[in-house]
């Protein structure tokens, strides 16, 4: 009860720093709250705002999504048949601890400038986190309750619908919201490194022509959109392991 | 109490025994250590239908080897094995309370129960009316919505006890069952599961290493040694049943069996080269 009044009164603050910052900066660097609420509205009016919000959702989903659907199958083969996951599992750690950005010249000279290479660009940095994360998560089964099981008759298929993903479920989850934030990075990377688009195009556009007003709408509208995100899947994510809560 | 449910230890003769050991050795090779270990060698023994053995051991003596075999979730390495005259195998004949419970925390307490009907060929509905039945007999029907995590040690090895009856096993394999709950809920949960096995008589394997709770239990006390297990001496139990009725451990036969066994259960320990209390001075001198 009381934390969302301190939460309240900490946003108070912050809008009071960004006043006191717009003063000493001057206001052609930091925009007063008041001029950015105008931008937003100019920016609305004209339309802008909400087709690169569209075309940067759209890339950024697309490419989440693309991830999901490979991440999750692939992680479940490589935790259920252990031969796979021992083999595969060196190349995923080391895909994952290469940095990622360093492979966006090879994907523009293969895939080009457009839409293709901006979803491949946030389809590769969301993949390793949902894949790692759902491989731990189906290895860290409790094994006594698969021999619990295996008492009880439960034959292979059933072990694994019934304990093992259940049991990884949560793991999944954490590496998608870890994935999406990635994501939501690499929109604006992709953005920015390829065909000037979205959110992240007009970042480079407002930033490199001192339109610091605008510039910083685009910022919170980024802001926005990884909040929601995140959110709900911290959401999903408490609401499955809601029967840990009483332990 | 009863209801109107058969007895399903069914199938066997009463000649031949419900269970049968034959000269069955077990060793792991556990990583790190270079030699295997033996957890079972020549244990040979039988135990006919309808009776409530307990495997009286010191701790780590390959008791719970013993039980894993008779569900047939590990195979002997050598000699024969036998439960209702055919190899063990996993399933809903053999039930298993292990001394952790090993509830699905995920799932509330009536799909926990229900987790070992699934293997059988029962209805929705059958299934529920089963689980229904037997959360009433461990006294936890008000809790079938709950999550494991919401219940005390106690009422989560009754959930576990409920979901090991529901299939009405002709075996009940009980791993310690009591060992992790406080010394006054197991004196009730002993009394409680005194009183469901006289609804329906299963054969119980129950391994403890508390003399009190074999004696208080059992009809027949085998008394193994340390590792490797091998069965040393076999009582039965002469006191009446049921026992929950009058004060069973005032009566002589109880007191000596269990001064008995204490000594001998101490002996067992101190002369095992393998245990830290290897050759301590802890047992009373005898006849005295």
């Amino acid at each position: 009860m009381m934390i969302g009044v301190y939460r309240i009164g900490f946003l108070a603050l912050l809008m009071v720093l960004w006043v006191v910052a717009a003063d000493q900066f001057g206001r052609n660097i930091v925009p007063t709250p008041l001029a950015t609420f105008e931008a937003a509205q100019r920016l609305i009016a004209e339309g802008r705002l909400q087709s690169a919000f569209r075309a940067s959702l759209t890339v950024y989903l697309s490419g989440y999504a693309l991830a999901v659907i490979c991440a999750i199958p692939l992680g479940v083969l490589m935790g259920g048949f252990r031969v796979l996951g021992k083999t595969l599992e060196v190349y995923v750690f080391a895909l994952s601890a290469t940095p990622r950005v360093a492979f966006i010249p090879l994907i523009i000279v293969i895939l080009g400038l457009g839409a293709d290479a901006k979803i491949f660009i946030i389809f590769l940095g969301t993949l390793l986190p949902i894949l790692i994360n759902t491989y731990s998560g189906v290895m860290a089964v409790d094994e006594e309750l698969v021999e619990m099981a295996r008492s009880a008759g439960a034959s292979q298929r059933r072990i694994f619908l019934s304990i093992v993903l259940p049991n990884a479920a949560p793991f999944v989850v954490t590496g998608m919201r870890l994935g999406a934030a990635i994501g939501l990075i690499n929109t604006v990377v992709a953005e920015l490194y390829t065909a000037v688009s979205g959110l992240g195009g007009l970042l480079a556009i407002y930033g490199n022509s001192f339109r610091m007003a605008e510039y910083f709408v685009v910022v919170i509208c980024l802001a926005i959109i990884g909040v929601v995100v995140t959110e709900a899947l911290r959401h999903v994510e408490a609401r499955l392991v809601r029967w840990r809560g009483a332990t | 109490m009863t209801g109107p449910r058969g007895n399903s230890t069914g199938g066997a003769s009463d000649a031949s025994p419900a269970i049968l050991f034959d000269n069955v050795s077990r060793t792991f090779t556990t990583a790190g250590r270079r030699a295997a270990v033996p957890a079972i060698r020549d244990l040979s023994f039988t135990v006919e239908p309808a009776t409530f053995v307990a495997l009286l051991g010191p701790s780590g003596c390959g008791k719970t080897t013993i039980l894993r075999i008779v569900d047939g979730l590990l195979q002997g390495d050598t000699g024969r094995v036998e439960v209702f005259g055919a190899p063990p195998k996993p399933g809903p004949d053999i039930g298993f309370v292990f001394q952790n419970f090993r509830l699905i925390p995920w799932a509330n307490v009536q799909d926990n129960v229900e987790f070992g009907l699934k293997s059988m060929p029962l209805t929705r509905a059958e299934r529920r009316e089963r689980a229904d039945h037997h959360l009433e007999l461990v006294g936890l029907s008000t809790f079938r919505h709950a999550y494991p995590g919401e219940l005390s040690g106690g009422m989560k090895q009754r959930v576990a006890l409920a979901r090991a009856l529901a299939t009405e096993p002709g075996i009940l394999l009980m791993d310690e069952p009591f060992a992790s709950i406080d010394a006054h809920t197991r004196e009730l949960m002993q009394i409680e599961l005194m009183r469901i096995w006289t609804v329906r008589r299963p054969v119980v394997l129950f391994v403890t290493h508390s003399v009190d709770e074999a004696i208080i239990l059992a009809d027949r006390i085998m008394l193994l040694s340390p590792r490797p297990a091998r069965v040393i001496e076999s009582f039965d139990v002469e006191l009446e049943r049921p026992r929950w009725t009058y004060d069973a451990r005032a009566e002589p036969r109880y007191v000596e069996l269990r001064s008995y066994l204490s000594d001998r259960m101490r002996e067992l320990v101190v002369s095992d080269p393998a245990s830290e209390f290897f050759g301590r001075d802890l047992v009373p001198p005898r006849g005295r």
